[in-house]
């Protein structure tokens, strides 16, 4: 793992959400609240993981930063976006188009399904170019060639050629070839390999595996240089080797760019990892907000505790393992919170009335609170509550990651 | 993809001949069989016995007297393009002439003393002469051909009376046609009649009955017309060997092995080649097609993209509701309100009633143009246009709906994929995704759409067709079922199944052009 030693970053946040709430339209019956007041802040070279179950509002906060939403059923209550200064919710669909992919990129969960089966990778790459920047084909197809450089792309075609090189020259040493091939080969090497890549820039999706999908859909996030990635569970459709690759690859870009991530995933070892912030959410609700050390260290909301118990290990792989609910159905866990005295309750929807604090009236009853230093917990609004507001959930920390062999 | 087609192209002749076989069978297996059609109406003709010779003329020209497998058989090896045996002639109208037929022999051998056979021995002329000899020796050999299968007929018909009149256990040996089967009385003395002993050829009419007389003399007879008629075909058939007209196709070996284009024939119906029929037909079924597709293609695709796009919305509602509105009024009623009302000089009379042109079609200008006394004249062009109005309406109209609603929901699928989402996400305007995204991927099922109506075009809308009086390949083959022309029938259907096999075969090729992921290796 890595060692911690937190550094401070300059405001002001790339990207900050406040109060953010979605609701869809279910025909008949009331609306469906996907997402109910959530905030965070994405710092630039910040990772925030958003981790929480399917359904707790993860994608839909990055779909709606995005403004990809189908309006109707989607609908922003209220809440604002705010994206270098300005309020994305507020910004026109031709407006949205420039960020889109420009300054905001973002990458989906199925790679198998989310590149044009008809297009060739070259074209579909070439695309993005040509929305947001103003170069000629020969330009863009260099820009292009450079970001799938950029995700690897092509280790597997320049090694096999190296390794061709290398068992000539063995073949030279045993007298096998002459020395003249070796050196035709190592001249045309480049012009190879070249000719290889403009040909891998020709293919069509469906050659290639889900991870080289998914590496061709973040050169494609990435062609554009945006300043802020949203990756919508990258990598939950891959296998667990080329996840840990693909997120690496994401860190390392990430070194190089400077950009912000926000990392949407309900993999716990993968917030450990690669996060800087983490953000639980429940419900459409942020209930936890914390960097990811402490978060690891000392889980606060009964929902979060609940989340890390949930891990199966390998001692107790027999026994049966703890749900959620054994967690935040029992009254006992939510006097665990520093600060219960106060009447500061986690805030839980199933809490049984009578476990209820008394609630502030005329608002709704949840509230973000910063209950210790730079850290925040979903509590139920309570008078004490009212009389003691917080600061906004803002946590501009990195962590020093340690650098695991890149390229 | 070279094997593929290769492939493809070879597995496509056992189709269509499954296919032709199929269809043979049903016209076989039809009541009154294959030679239905040609059932002579005996009203025009006094004497019965008469009709009964023609009609087994008629079959024996046909070969429709042989069994299904054979008469069959004999239809491949006419639509093979490889050909065995000696090679047909082609005549300068293109007819192919084949080599003359060879003679049955009068049956009953064992019992009627046959006449011997004989090798007729003569030189042909040489030049324009021969051609001329040709067609007269061949009309003599067709002549005499046609009293000899007569008096076959006639002479089985007595026969057929003889064994009536001796009544159990003869009359078990009648064929179902009326005459008798000659192979059943090959184990018996054929004058056995209870009352009198075998006959003796030398004892003149002793002891012999009336019907036994009449048998008698109508084998003299066949024999009489068998000498006759076989003396001709040999005299054809030296003439035909002597080549009045160069060999039709390419020989490959001389009088074994050819390469012809297919002979489909003469319609039993209408007594011309069948290719003659179907290239009149066809262009006129191909003009109407042609022109209604893409009007249905052009109204129904950009309509669904509309559609699916403000799905919901009034353009998809009201394109909906009309179009399906459209698809539910029968052809047959359509037709007659379209003539009945737009056709109709008591009402409003814009349009003719039927038929493809006008009566003065032969004096007309291709062009439309105004003469000096400022009248102006529609010209060919125009008025096949005129005349086509109705029937391409009737054509078009109930075919929006199924397209247009098929488009729609391709579209609708797309938009819902995930790489329109990838798209949205890269800054895509949704003008742009409708086009270069959703509808390049929605027309894909199209493609098949479409070869799949393509082999329609060959059929012939036959209500359309029959309502307008259009001489097109509906009329034909609903006539040809009509009339049970087992000629045209097959050659439509061969042409129709081919078609739609090479349509089939185009549509798969299409979508690896289209679709990347598709490749036949």
């Amino acid at each position: 793992m890595s060692a911690s030693s937190d550094t401070p970053l300059p405001s002001p946040p790339l990207l900050s959400v406040a109060d953010l709430a979605v609701s869809f339209d279910n025909g008949a019956g009331p609306r469906i609240q996907a997402v109910a007041g959530v905030s965070l802040t994405i710092h630039p070279q910040q990772t925030l993981a958003v981790v929480g179950e399917s359904g707790c509002g993860k994608s839909v906060t990055a779909m709606t930063t995005m403004q990809l939403i189908p309006c109707p059923p989607g609908r922003v209550d209220r809440g604002t976006i705010l994206f270098g200064g300005r309020d994305l919710l507020s910004l026109s669909e031709r407006e949205m188009l420039k960020i889109r992919g420009g300054e905001i990129a973002m990458i989906f969960q199925e790679p198998m399904t989310s590149l044009n089966p008809v297009y060739s990778i070259g074209d579909q790459i070439l695309e993005a170019i040509f929305l947001h920047q103003k170069v000629s084909p020969d330009e863009a197809v260099e820009t292009a060639l450079k970001a799938l450089d950029e995700v690897g792309i092509y280790q597997p075609i320049e090694s096999r050629l190296k390794r061709e090189l290398v068992a000539l020259r063995t073949d030279v040493d045993a007298g096998k070839a002459s020395i003249d091939a070796v050196r035709d080969l190592e001249r045309t090497l480049p012009e190879r390999i070249r000719g290889l890549k403009m040909q891998l820039l020709s293919d069509y999706p469906h050659r290639y595996s889900g991870g080289m999908r998914q590496r061709v859909m973040i050169a494609m996030a990435l062609a554009c240089q945006p300043t802020l990635l949203l990756a919508d569970e990258p990598t939950t459709a891959l296998d667990v080797t080329i996840q840990a690759q693909i997120l690496e690859l994401l860190s390392d870009l990430q070194r190089r760019r400077g950009m912000g991530i926000m990392l949407i995933t309900h993999n716990l070892g993968v917030v450990a990892e690669n996060a800087d912030v983490a953000c639980v959410m429940y419900a459409g609700r942020v209930v936890e907000y914390a960097t990811v050390e402490q978060l690891f260290d000392r889980p606060m909301h009964p929902y979060t505790r609940g989340l890390f118990r949930s891990i199966p290990g390998v001692r107790d792989s027999r026994t049966r393992l703890t749900t959620v609910e054994d967690v935040v159905d029992n009254p006992a866990e939510f006097r665990l919170l520093p600060r219960c005295q106060d009447g500061i309750v986690p805030w839980w929807p199933f809490l049984p009335q009578e476990h209820r604090p008394q609630l502030a009236a005329g608002r709704e009853p949840y509230a973000l609170y910063e209950i210790e230093p730079n850290r925040w917990v979903g509590v139920w609004r309570t008078p004490f509550i009212e009389a003691h507001p917080s600061r906004r959930a803002d946590l501009s920390t990195l962590r020093s990651k340690s650098v695991v062999g890149s390229a | 993809m070279a094997t593929y087609l290769i492939r493809r192209l070879l597995l496509m002749i056992p189709t269509v001949l499954g296919i032709t076989l199929m269809v043979f069978l049903i016209v076989a297996l039809a009541p009154g069989g294959i030679g239905a059609g040609l059932a002579v109406q005996g009203g025009q003709m006094s004497d019965t016995s008469k009709v009964a010779q023609m009609q087994a003329y008629l079959e024996d020209r046909y070969g429709l007297n042989d069994p299904v497998v054979v008469q069959y058989g004999r239809w491949i090896a006419r639509v093979c393009p490889v050909r065995f045996g000696m090679t047909s002639l082609e005549s300068p109208s293109g007819e192919r002439i084949p080599v003359p037929r060879e003679l049955p022999e009068p049956p009953m051998q064992w019992a009627f003393a046959a006449p011997a056979a004989f090798e007729v021995t003569f030189t042909p002329q040489s030049g324009d002469a021969l051609v001329e000899e040709f067609r007269a020796l061949q009309r003599d050999a067709e002549g005499r051909r046609r009293t000899y299968v007569g008096s076959v007929r006639a002479f089985k018909d007595a026969l057929a009376d003889h064994v009536r009149s001796l009544g159990e256990p003869w009359t078990s040996r009648l064929d179902p046609k009326g005459g008798a089967d000659p192979q059943k009385f090959r184990d018996l003395p054929l004058d056995s009649s209870p009352t009198t002993s075998p006959a003796q050829t030398d004892a003149a009419t002793q002891g012999m009955t009336a019907t036994w007389a009449k048998v008698n003399a109508a084998a003299e007879q066949m024999h009489l017309a068998w000498s006759l008629a076989e003396e001709a075909r040999q005299r054809a058939t030296i003439a035909f060997k002597a080549r009045p007209f160069p060999a039709a196709g390419i020989e490959v070996i001389r009088d074994v092995v050819s390469i012809d284009s297919p002979d489909f024939g003469v319609a039993f119906s209408r007594n011309r080649p069948v290719w003659d029929l179907i290239k009149t037909a066809l262009p006129v079924t191909m003009l109407i097609n042609l022109i209604a597709f893409p009007i249905i293609y052009l109204v129904a695709v950009p309509t669904g993209v509309l559609a699916s796009v403000r799905r919901g919305g009034a353009a998809d509602v009201a394109s909906g509701f009309f179009f399906l509105l459209l698809y539910s009024v029968p052809v047959v009623l359509a037709g007659v309100f379209a003539i009945g009302f737009l056709a109709n000089n008591q009402y409003l009379g814009w349009f003719p009633v039927s038929g493809l042109h006008d009566s003065a079609e032969a004096t007309m200008t291709f062009l439309p143009y105004t003469d000096e006394s400022g009248a102006w004249h529609r010209g060919w062009l125009l008025d096949t246009l005129w005349h086509l109005a109705l029937p391409v309406l009737c054509l078009v109209y109930g075919g929006f709906a199924v397209l247009s609603k098929q488009t729609r929901a391709s579209m609708l699928d797309n938009f819902s994929a995930d790489y329109v989402r990838t798209a949205r996400a890269k800054g895509v305007s949704r003008k742009d995704i409708v086009i270069s995204h959703v509808l390049r991927n929605s027309l894909l099922p199209l493609i098949t759409m479409f070869v799949g109506i393509f082999p329609a075009m060959l059929g012939g809308s036959v209500v359309v067709e029959r309502i307008f009086t259009i001489p097109g390949m509906g009329s034909l083959v609903i006539e040809a079922i009509n009339l049970r022309d087992r000629e045209l029938i097959l050659a439509n259907t061969f042409m129709i199944s081919s078609v739609s096999l090479l349509a089939l075969l185009m549509a798969d090729i299409l979508y690896a052009l289209c679709d990347p992921r598709v490749a036949y290796e």
